[in-house]
């Protein structure tokens, strides 16, 4: 009785390391097909409250309990504007599942302009303005897109320098598993 | 031809070797908010780790003749042999310039450029022996400079950036072109006047400070340089040093394309003597003896110099990523000139601009993440 509740332990635990070293590697893999750099150590997302378009405070704590994916963006800036579509795409395919998508707008002024862009391609995920660039400073922005992402508890877990086809096959995978 | 032909060469090489390093990752930029026109001399600088290249092809029509700010006839001047009168009188002229320039960013604040060009003149002359066209080709000087970024508001979108630029021009510019095809035969072979040919024949020091401001859509500045002419040529002369603030404002009208205006003031001085083939055989004076008058106007290195100011339209495409190109009008605004000497007309320049990620370059491998964040 004992060697078989040995035996049925040992292959509950080789199943479970399996299961979870797979989920891993798939991550690992979704990671590095989107191109994102994973961190070394996970740290907490640096917090901020900002206005959306339509004037309300919107701070990136009320998503805790979420994954976000955190993209920083300008209107002068072509490929940001080019990503922007695809992103709507994967936040109507993906939002009901624990998921959140949140563009920060480092313009300057020219908030008009912002409006037109979330109109012309219907954003309905928020659209946060950032024009006095201290959120942009908070999360070393050196270049234009650039996208975190964050996980549900709070923390950083990825860095993605470029514009991506964000409602790829390849993308959904990865937020799968991020949502996981 | 041979340097031209050289720097061509090297173009065409650096393209070949980053042809795989030149994927564009769809960022942005690393230090945006530098546009300038193209047409500015040191403006624009390529993405850190970056080259660029720079073709232009421009075409300047000069018209009549100018002393001060009054306008002068042909029929004023000559052609005569009457004391006071010159026996050649330039009508009009008609430069086409081929430039090539080529930029690296070595760090986000300092970048080396190289600027040579091609020019074919063509000058419509009145003589006592019949008209003719004045020609004369070949490479102008080669300017090789070194730009600074002395200090900006911001490095990824700045509003505010100052920036030194010096050099030196290098004497790949002929000053001995001689005339081919003047209607008296014995005037074939001698020494072309100072504006037909296209080279200084000095090692120029090259200094400018730039002023760019973005306040989107608009990009504005201002870019002063220097050419000072310090030494004298091969010839005994020198030409007079040069003095240009080049005032722009920009308007992205387009995600693909930009209005531009721009004010162009130059100061220039006069040639300090006139070449040794003048003293010495008389080249450019009449009767080709060098104690009598001079043949035509431009032979008179006082007839050189004076104070101008262009205003120049553009407009910017880029019409894919790492493409761009550009065309300008200049006309006239006001001339003073030491003359009588030519007058400008209108200037119409065509310019293609192509950027070179290499594989050091952000826009190839991206940022790298903050490790301040944990990455």
């Amino acid at each position: 009785m004992k060697r078989i509740l040995f035996f049925s332990r040992l292959f509950s635990s080789t199943a479970f390391f399996f299961l979870v070293a797979n989920s891993a590697l798939a991550h690992q893999e979704s990671f590095k097909a989107m191109g994102v750099a994973p961190p070394r150590n996970e740290m907490p997302a640096p917090d901020f409250t900002l206005q959306t378009s339509n004037g309300n405070s919107v701070s990136l704590s009320d998503f805790k309990g979420k994954a976000v994916l955190l993209n920083f963006w300008a209107t002068w800036c072509v490929p940001c504007k080019k990503e922007l579509p695809s992103m709507q795409k994967l936040y109507e395919a993906i939002k009901h599942d624990g998921f959140e998508v949140v563009a920060i707008s480092i313009d300057r002024d020219k908030k008009e302009r912002i409006y037109q862009y979330i109109k012309n391609y219907n954003l309905t995920f928020p659209v946060l303005l950032d024009p006095s660039q201290k959120v942009r400073k908070d999360y070393f922005i050196m270049g234009l897109p650039t996208s975190y992402l964050v996980g549900a508890d709070g923390k950083l877990k990825g860095f993605i320098s470029g514009a991506r086809e964000w409602d790829s096959a390849a993308s959904k995978k990865m937020f799968s598993t991020l949502v996981q | 031809m041979f340097l031209f032909r050289f720097i061509f060469s090297s173009i065409l090489f650096v393209l070949i070797t980053t042809t795989n390093a030149a994927a564009y990752i769809g960022l942005c930029c690393a230090h945006c908010g530098g546009n300038m026109p193209l047409n500015i001399m040191g403006g624009g600088i390529p993405e850190t780790h970056e080259y660029r290249f720079k073709i232009s092809e421009m075409f300047m029509t000069m018209d009549g003749l100018r002393d001060g700010t009054d306008e002068k006839s042909t029929g004023d001047l000559g052609p005569s042999t009457a004391s006071g009168k010159f026996r050649g009188v330039p009508k009009t002229m008609e430069s086409w310039m081929t430039m090539l320039g080529g930029a690296y960013s070595f760090t986000d604040n300092f970048a080396g450029m190289i600027m040579g060009g091609y020019v074919r003149n063509t000058m419509e002359m009145t003589t006592t022996a019949g008209d003719y066209d004045m020609f004369s080709q070949g490479l102008t000087d080669t300017k090789l400079m070194g730009k600074y970024r002395l200090y900006h508001d911001d490095n990824l979108a700045p509003t505010k950036q100052l920036s030194a630029v010096a050099g030196v021009a290098v004497p790949t510019g002929k000053i001995t072109i001689k005339n081919t095809n003047h209607p008296t035969k014995t005037m074939r072979g001698k020494l072309l006047p100072f504006g037909m040919q296209p080279g200084s024949g000095t090692w120029d020091p090259i200094f400018g400070l730039t002023y760019q401001k973005a306040a989107d859509p608009f990009w504005m500045g201002a870019n002063f340089m220097t050419t000072q002419r310090w030494g004298t040529n091969d010839q005994d002369y020198k030409k007079g040093s040069e003095y240009t603030l080049d005032l722009y404002v920009m308007r992205q009208f387009n995600e693909k394309a930009l209005a531009s205006f721009q004010l162009n003031g130059k100061a220039w001085g006069d040639y300090s003597d006139q070449p040794k083939a003048g003293k010495e055989n008389g080249d450019c004076h009449a009767m080709l003896n060098s104690t009598r008058d001079w043949m035509t106007p431009l032979c008179d290195p006082t007839n050189y110099g004076g104070v101008n100011l262009h205003a120049t339209m553009g407009m910017q495409f880029q019409p894919v990523p790492l493409h761009v190109a550009e065309l300008n009008l200049s006309i006239p605004l006001y001339q003073n000139l030491k003359g009588p000497q030519m007058q400008s007309d209108y200037m119409l320049r065509l310019t293609y601009y192509l950027e070179v990620p290499t594989k050091k370059s952000r826009r190839y491998k991206g940022f790298s993440a903050p490790k301040q964040l944990g990455f």
